[in-house]
């Protein structure tokens, strides 16, 4: 009978161990959610593990460091330091996190025939979209600020990494790119740490790292152009991929009824004026689907499908003045048009 | 045969076991629950953050009567409640991005000042549409 006892206690300790240890092991759910300020906009980060808050403090370095060296709103940092001695015979250093967004630039550049021009910097400071007081400069300006603008006409020595700007007033500008870099920076933290799962944010430019800890994909909505903040016109299912958009609802102005917004078309000086009001990129590089979300935005639609013919591994999703949807054929089985507006069309073919 | 005494301790040990499943699974179910309240599963909370700290969660549809919050700091600003909805109605920072942004009602909804490094956004603790939206 004592026997018996005994086991009925070893049983009971075994069992109670047992599922502690189980529920211990749900230690999966744990995450950290982390809103910060930086690169003028808001960064969330959702990032799930045990260890998250340490990488999530580790990715808020990482994009301070980058703000610090490419921000134009910083007088000291080494992007204004090259804008503000333009046309002069010195040469900057410049680390390797400019260095990797330059070569990226210049590849995108060629790609999209001057679509996408990080020495778009003197128009985008006349327009003055990010500013309280934008305004519509005379054409005879925005001619004069137009002859500033070429990538080609760049200083970048690549050995020596060093960069300087030749023409007295030119200026660069990694807004529509340096996000994506960051991005795929904040990933490179993750996966170094580990991190199975996380969702993170930079003002809209959202990488998602594995699956969601249930194992079943990210759900990310795409913004209705001509919507509130948060509606959206699909729902997108993704993994460990990047999903970046470009539009014009995003900062613009209104003048005489006319919309100008926020991304100058480097050929003409002025906010794009294709057929497309949004353009989102999917894919695994995000400093790619940064610049090709502005680069197609500025193409248009025909040439934007061109351009992706000749990309591996990139998916898009564009949105065009008559409000019609159309996504790449990859996109479709993972897309689910969802339009609670009732104003947009999903052009399912072509 | 099992004495009396063996009968207890197998009622309390099968107790033990159950109850050790139930804490179990409560505490899952919290873990899963950002908003911390378990019983209003479909409820949409108001997540009111300033420098990434939570100031303030708020239950929109259990607001019955129209909660004003003021914030001191750099700029000041006011934020409403009422039900099944929030917004920023005032903020004395440059430029009134917060204000503009208007009502918030749906999970996912975000109003940010970026000057007063303030956020506003809603969560729906369980069956959220999303995890994200992109623009």
């Amino acid at each position: 009978m004592k026997n018996n006892r005994i086991l009925i206690f070893l049983s009971f300790i075994i069992v109670s161990f047992y599922l502690s240890g189980c529920s211990k092991s749900n230690a999966s759910d744990d995450y950290v959610e982390k809103e910060s300020f930086q690169m003028g906009t808001v960064i969330s980060q959702r990032i799930y593990g045990s260890n998250a808050e340490v990488s999530a403090n580790k990715i808020i370095q990482k994009l301070n460091s980058i703000e610090e060296n490419m921000s134009v709103n910083i007088k000291t940092s080494t992007v204004s330091r090259i804008n503000s001695n333009s046309g002069q015979p010195q040469v900057f250093s410049i680390n390797s996190d400019i260095y990797n967004i330059l070569i990226a630039a210049d590849k995108f550049s060629k790609l999209s025939n001057s679509a996408f021009d990080i020495t778009i910097g003197p128009l985008v400071k006349e327009w003055g979209v990010f500013t309280d007081h934008p305004h519509v400069p005379s054409k005879r300006r925005i001619n004069e600020l137009l002859k500033l603008v070429n990538y080609k006409s760049i200083d970048f020595n690549r050995d020596k990494m060093t960069f300087r700007l030749p023409i007295k007033g030119q200026m660069i500008d990694f807004g529509a790119i340096a996000k994506g870099y960051a991005a795929d920076e904040a990933v490179k933290i993750c996966r170094g740490d580990g991190i199975k799962s996380a969702y993170i944010n930079l003002g809209g430019n959202v990488y998602v790292v594995g699956n969601k800890p249930d194992n079943t994909p990210w759900r990310i909505g795409i913004q209705n152009p001509r919507a509130a903040d948060g509606k959206y016109i699909g729902i997108l299912r993704v993994s460990d991929k990047t999903v970046v958009t470009s539009g014009d609802y995003e900062r613009f102005f209104m003048k005489d009824g006319i919309r100008y917004h926020h991304i100058i078309d480097p050929r003409t000086g002025c906010p794009s004026n294709s057929d497309l009001i949004s353009s989102t990129i999917i894919t695994d590089s995000s400093i790619s689907a940064d610049a090709l979300s502005t680069a197609t935005f500025v193409m248009g639609l025909k040439k934007s499908k061109e351009l992706l013919k000749k990309l591996d591994g990139v998916d898009a999703i564009f949105i065009t003045k008559d409000k019609k949807v159309y996504i790449t054929e990859n996109l479709k089985k993972d897309f689910d048009f969802q339009d609670e507006s009732g104003e947009f069309t999903y052009v399912e073919k072509g | 045969m099992l004495k009396k005494g063996d009968i207890i301790l197998l009622l309390v040990i099968v107790l033990g076991i159950l109850s050790v499943v139930f804490f179990g699974r409560e505490n899952a179910v919290s873990l899963s629950n950002t908003s911390g309240s378990p019983f209003d599963n479909l409820g949409i909370t108001a997540i009111i953050k300033k420098n990434d700290k939570v100031i303030r969660k708020i239950n929109l549809k259990s607001v019955e009567k129209r909660e004003v919050i003021n914030i001191s700091g750099l700029h000041k600003a006011t934020i409403v409640a009422e039900k099944n909805r929030i917004c920023f109605l005032e903020s004395d920072c440059p430029d009134k991005v917060c204000v503009k942004t208007g009502w918030l009602s749906h999970p996912g909804e975000i109003a940010v000042c970026l000057p007063n490094k303030m956020i506003i956004k809603l969560e729906q603790d369980k069956n959220q549409n999303v995890d994200g939206v992109v623009k």
